[in-house]
């Protein structure tokens, strides 16, 4: 196939720690964003780390059909952008945007992309001089520099200030539009804002692949529904809920209910009552945190209610997702 | 009694240098009466009291007070020596040992042979230490080789040498018993642990990522080392060389024992001639010539030595590397 695809397998052992094993795949079509959605710990970046080559492993990486698998990483012809930019600290940005074109047939005009990427007024500045943006900036120019057939993006953003984060994130997508691109991730908004399809990571393994719509909205098990942020509710302590579902085409009220907060509305008569817990401001809306039955959900209102009152609230049907308990162990689900 | 507000007020508004130099200033006018006098042991009884005195003053708290008066005690032992010995100098004395030829031949040599243990130890210690840096199975035994010399007599370092390259060594043929390659040799064996280690401390400085990134661009492991790490850990490199140079012109045991004297090139007198190194000269002139005409060989030794001295703290002292992330 073209494209990127990797199925590795590999053990760390850090001193004083158990070993942890990645044991993953993924394929990423030319041209498209593959974010890997993941808590700390969950091991994306070390699996971003396996397929550049750092690391020995099992299994194969290919791309477009080339197997690169026992190829060190300086013949992968990938890209990659480092968490804290790793720029190299004894060269100049120029040098440092130009490091890799020397090695490389097709290259990209260094100048050119600071320019593109609005650093060129850096190009004579050494890295310890710039600011988390500026650097990024420049690891990315890098890494564009050499026209690599898969540019590897670990947490670029996670290091920087919330305006330079998203400044630079709108560049990021601008960027990687066209590019075959895996980007690591945990911060959803990022994922959703950059991704084609997202690979949800965890334990070292992948638990579900699909569109940003599919993840979001049709986690394949609470722990992805909760880490993309969605309601997970236990059916078995939500009666009134279950009675709601019964009701619908939904399968009958065993196991758990993912539902986004932006879905459930506020309104009289409700679908269930439910009272106000908190009320918590954010950007242009307010998290309301509401109590039926045994469980707690959230939902944004523009309009809060005042804590303490009782609330209709409303579940449209086509927005909760049924997830099965089973799949709580995350049990790893290959693609 | 003066309050820690009052004291810090005081030196804040005086400054730190000046007080440091009316310090030195102090002892200097106390060392020269008390020698004047006669009486050196005065000085000591002084410099105890006034770095007592001064903590107390300065800072007031009985801990600090404790600490730099039984820190004096060290000075003193250390100190007073080194001001006996440049004071008790006999000028005319050092003026002829300055200007005979064999001294200057005995410090050319005590120079140059510590020169080429140097080079010696960087060109074969830095690829060692790249190693140690990365790690690899085994590395706890070959860690312990490599400082065995820190931790072995240095005679028995010589003798070591001696078993290895001398006769009936690992080369037949060749002997290094009195010659210049033994006396680089024994100089090598132990100044080479502080080239690995200063370089091995700054390859590991280096963030690990840098190297991905230099490699993950199409750099292969020549070329990474060659732009990156390279250069990064230069600064550790010449730190570990000049230790080892300092260490080697110090050395002498394993000299004495190795190369008690060796011929050599010689280009100022351009020719080949016999010397000693530097340590083992001065101990041979103290036997031979008494602790006058040996103090002032070991005179102009102390001063090639405080060059020396100053140079590694020159190089060592900077800290503008940036071998971790910036």
């Amino acid at each position: 196939m073209n494209g990127l695809h990797a199925g590795v397998e590999s053990t760390f052992t850090a001193d004083g720690a158990e070993a942890f094993t990645v044991d993953a795949e993924i394929e990423v079509e030319p041209g498209e964003s593959l974010v890997i959605l993941g808590p700390s710990g969950s091991g994306k970046t070390l699996l971003l780390e396996t397929v550049a080559g750092f690391h020995d492993h099992e299994g194969f990486v290919a791309f477009d059909g080339r197997q690169l698998t026992d190829l060190p990483p300086e013949r992968r012809d990938f890209g990659f952008v480092f968490q804290d930019y790793a720029l190299f600290p004894h060269m100049t940005v120029t040098e440092n945007v130009a490091y890799g074109t020397q090695y490389h047939d097709e290259t990209s005009d260094p100048d050119a992309l600071l320019a593109e990427l609005g650093v060129s007024p850096l190009s004579d500045r050494y890295p310890p001089t710039l600011s988390g943006g500026e650097k990024q900036r420049v690891a990315l120019a890098r890494a564009l520099a050499i026209q690599p057939g898969v540019m590897l993006l670990d947490e670029p953003l996670a290091a920087l200030d919330v305006p330079t984060r998203q400044a630079l994130r709108d560049d990021l997508a601008d960027v990687l539009a066209d590019v075959t691109s895996v980007y690591v991730t945990h911060n959803r908004t990022t994922a959703r804002a950059l991704a084609d399809r997202i690979a949800v990571m965890h334990d070292g393994r992948i638990v579900q692949t699909g569109t940003p719509e599919d993840v979001f909205e049709r986690p394949a098990s609470p722990m992805v529904a909760e880490f993309t942020g969605a309601n997970t509710v236990d059916l078995s302590s939500a009666p009134s809920l279950r009675r709601l579902l019964n009701g619908s085409a939904s399968p009958e009220g065993d196991g758990h209910a993912a539902i986004r907060p932006e879905a459930i509305a506020f309104g009289d008569p409700g679908d269930v009552q439910a009272s106000v817990e908190r009320v918590v401001r954010e950007d242009a809306t307010n998290r309301v945190t509401l109590s039926f039955d045994d469980v707690t959900v959230t939902a944004f209102a523009d309009d809060p209610p005042s804590i303490g009152d009782t609330v209709g609230l409303r579940f449209p049907m086509d927005r909760i997702h049924h997830c099965e308990s089973d799949s709580l162990d995350s049990r790893s689900r290959r693609l | 009694m003066a309050t820690e507000t009052d004291t810090r007020l005081v030196r804040d508004r005086v400054g730190t240098r000046p007080l440091v130099v009316a310090f030195i200033a102090l002892q200097a006018v106390a060392f020269a009466g008390a020698y004047t006098y006669g009486r050196p042991t005065w000085y000591a009884y002084f410099m105890v009291g006034s770095t007592a005195v001064t903590a107390y003053v300065l800072d007031g708290s009985s801990f600090t007070v404790a600490t730099a008066t039984v820190g004096s005690l060290l000075t003193v032992a250390l100190g007073l020596p080194l001001f006996l010995f440049v004071a008790r100098q006999n000028p005319s004395l050092v003026a002829e040992k300055a200007t005979d030829p064999g001294v200057h031949r005995v410090l050319y040599l005590g120079v140059y042979g510590p020169l080429l243990a140097a080079v010696l130890s960087l060109v074969l210690g830095v690829p060692l230490a790249h190693l140690l840096a990365e790690g690899f199975p085994g590395q706890p035994f070959v860690e312990s080789l490599v400082d065995l010399p820190l931790v072995v007599p240095h005679s028995v370092a010589g003798i070591l040498i001696l078993f290895g390259f001398g006769q009936g060594g690992a080369f037949p043929q060749f002997s290094v018993l009195g010659t210049m390659t033994g006396m680089v040799l024994a100089m090598t064996f132990v100044s080479a642990p502080y080239a690995v280690n200063a370089t091995r401390e700054s390859f590991e400085a280096i963030d690990n990522r840098l190297e991905y990134a230099s490699r993950i661009h199409g750099a292969n492991k020549w070329a990474t080392f060659r732009r990156v790490t390279g250069p990064l850990a230069l600064r550790g490199m010449v730190t570990g060389g000049v230790l080892a140079w300092a260490r080697a012109v110090s050395e002498f045991g394993a000299v004495a024992v190795v190369a008690y004297s060796v011929s050599f090139f010689y280009p100022l007198e351009g020719g080949e001639v016999t010397a000693q190194h530097a340590p083992v000269f001065v101990y041979n002139t103290y036997l031979q010539g008494g602790l006058a005409e040996s103090g002032a060989v070991a005179f102009l030794l102390l001063a090639v030595s405080a060059v020396i001295f100053l140079i590694v703290r020159y190089l060592t002292d900077d800290n503008s590397a940036t071998g971790g992330m910036p």
